[in-house]
């Protein structure tokens, strides 16, 4: 298995570095900025005045935002599960469909190891890329807040990261096993992306009606605690995101263990619509 | 099973939704032997070596591989094979010389580099070059030589000289003799049929999902129709000839010349010729590709059974 996670972790170290950096960068850039709104929130407030409700309620509370709480939640953390949630998407439906549809895991599973092990290498790499995506923007904000009058420790500045972790390890695993269980790796993604993006639409604009929030609770990003971590860490929600990753994990796995691996072109949905097209119109064997 | 067969598959069944790719495949490989496995596109032959190594499950029958059952435990079998898909694919990011470290970790390192470089050399491939500039023959040599360096007890080999030129497809050939010479058994399929006549020691040839014959390459062309040409000195009455068991007589020219099918031995035929005044004799021995046509030719419809990338 080491093998295997070693190889799939010189995969993803660009994408650990790239995505990284740009949460270091973002948080570089962020974090000084607490001061500047500090000096200038009577013009801020003036100007968010004008705005309509449901901009607002993407902003969030205007006290808690001139906070360094609020301001971190809202112009840092509050973006961050959309952002790696689209990694999650990508990563998690190709960690084994990827290999799977370019034809390279055939020969992969006909070495020595079991595809539990193969499943459990890829996975773990996948965490640990995740993890030192999230360090590296943890040092990023550590330095940011350091250049501002930001005064927060760095092991708390940590909290909203493992936040953080959580929903992306939800849509992470979400990915992987409905690439094992659709046709194809794509339609995983973006029924994964999808399920992001209404998550995430849901879960902000339940702060402006209450009728959403009644679906809000359904969604992994009201799990997400962003820069509320910092005040309040909310171990349950967590644990709650990393049951359900439990759960998609073992359906994945089950799923990997009993399926046959396809061959390179198998399986996508183009292929499925010609068979389909050749039988009703030959009643032929499929090609 | 007998103790020495190195696979056995028995009632082999698969079928993708409505197309039944394999309907009941018999096979016993005897270790030690070189066993060709032959039948056009789509006719299950890469289904049934993806069963043998647990890369796909079958619907029904049994398998067991050198005496494993693949679904119980398919990293026994796997440690003790080397296989080569028939469609060759190899990580693009690899040089093919990190490809081969890659596959050989995942083996504990169980082929020596050494062994590695030599069967590289042998086969001309350059170890520094990366996968995605290798040519299909070389990125084939790349697959070849993976599933020969740990020298397998058995090797599963899925048109093994796909893709290669001649010269190294005699280099494969060669290093697959020299394996069965080592004492492994070696599973193959091919479409070319001279070489599986050249190096097999027997041949299974399947249709339509469905093993119909298994015989020494010898023992196919013999059992064959083969032709005939007889050449007279003076004009003879032919009818003699055609009343022989198995002969038919094709055709004839001035009482001089007759064209013959025999089925069979020959052993009356000449008996026969013997009384007549022959002054010539010849006879056109099938090859193995006629005897495998012949198989196909009497079911069109097996031509149009293949699946995509796979048999």
């Amino acid at each position: 298995m080491t093998t295997i996670l070693r190889d799939m972790l010189s995969r993803l170290r660009g994408q650990m570095l790239g995505w990284g950096l740009a949460l270091a960068v973002l948080a570089l850039i962020v974090a000084p900025l607490y001061d500047t709104a500090v000096q200038q929130r009577a013009q801020i407030e003036q100007l968010l005045g004008g705005l309509p409700p449901e901009f607002m309620a993407l902003i969030g509370n205007l006290d808690r935002m001139f906070s360094p709480v609020g301001f971190l939640d809202a112009r840092y953390f509050t973006l961050l599960p959309l952002l790696l949630g689209v990694f999650a998407a990508v990563m998690g439906s190709g960690l084994i469909a990827a290999d799977e549809e370019n034809g390279t895991l055939d020969l992969i599973l006909a070495q020595p190891i079991s595809r539990a092990q193969l499943f459990a290498g890829r996975l773990i790499a996948f965490a640990i890329t995740l993890a030192g995506i999230c360090a590296i923007g943890w040092l990023g904000l550590v330095i940011g807040t350091r250049l501002s009058t930001i005064a927060i420790g760095w092991i708390e500045l940590a909290l909203p990261f493992v936040s953080l972790i959580g929903v992306v390890l939800w849509f992470g695993t979400l990915a992987l096993m409905l690439s094992l269980i659709l046709p194809s790796r794509r339609s995983a993604a973006m029924l994964t992306g999808l399920v992001l993006v209404v998550s995430f639409f849901v879960t902000t604009l339940a702060r402006l009606s209450p009728n959403l929030s009644r679906l809000a609770v359904l969604m992994p990003t009201y799990y997400y605690q962003g820069g509320s971590a910092l005040d309040n860490f909310d171990l349950g929600g967590l644990v709650g995101l990393l049951l359900f990753s439990v759960i998609f994990t073992a359906i994945a796995l089950r799923r990997f263990q009993r399926r046959d691996i396809r061959i390179a072109g198998e399986g996508g949905w183009r292929i499925r619509r010609q068979r389909f097209a050749k039988q009703t119109a030959h009643k032929a064997p499929p090609q | 099973m007998t103790d020495t067969a190195a696979l056995m598959t028995h009632g082999l069944t698969k079928s993708y939704g409505d197309f039944r790719a394999l309907r009941g495949v018999n096979l016993e490989v005897q270790r030690g032997e070189i066993f060709g496995f032959l039948g056009p596109n789509g006719s299950g032959k890469t289904t049934t070596i993806r069963c043998l190594l647990d890369l796909i499950r079958p619907d029904g029958g049994t398998v067991r591989v050198l005496g494993i059952d693949p679904q119980v435990n398919p990293v026994a079998v796997r440690a003790r094979t080397g296989y080569l898909p028939g469609e060759l694919r190899v990580d693009d990011r690899f040089t093919v010389e990190g490809a081969l470290h890659f596959f050989n970790n995942l083996r504990e390192n169980k082929a020596a580099w050494s062994h590695i470089q030599a069967l590289a050399n042998r086969l001309e491939l350059d170890l520094k070059r990366p996968i995605k500039n290798l040519s299909k023959g070389n990125k084939q040599k790349v697959g070849v030589v993976q599933a020969l360096m740990h020298q397998p007890e058995l090797l599963l080999l899925d048109e093994p000289t796909s893709g290669l030129d001649p010269l190294m497809q005699q280099q494969v050939l060669q290093a697959i003799r020299e394996a069965k010479a080592n004492g492994a058994t070696v599973f193959f399929s091919s479409h070319v049929l001279s070489e599986v006549q050249e190096i097999a020691d027997r041949v299974g040839i399947i249709r339509r999902g469905e093993v119909v014959e298994v015989a020494t390459p010898q023992a196919l062309i013999n059992r064959s129709l083969r032709r005939a040409r007889v050449q007279f000195k003076q004009p003879v009455d032919a009818r003699v000839l055609a009343q022989l068991p198995g002969v038919k007589v094709l055709g004839r020219q001035d009482g001089t010349s007759v064209q013959l099918q025999i089925e069979g031995d020959m052993d009356q035929l000449i008996k026969a010729l013997a009384a007549l005044p022959v002054n010539d004799f010849e006879t056109e021995r099938p090859s193995l590709e006629e005897v495998f046509l012949a198989y196909y030719e009497d079911h069109p419809a097996s031509k149009n059974t293949a699946r995509p990338g796979g048999a």
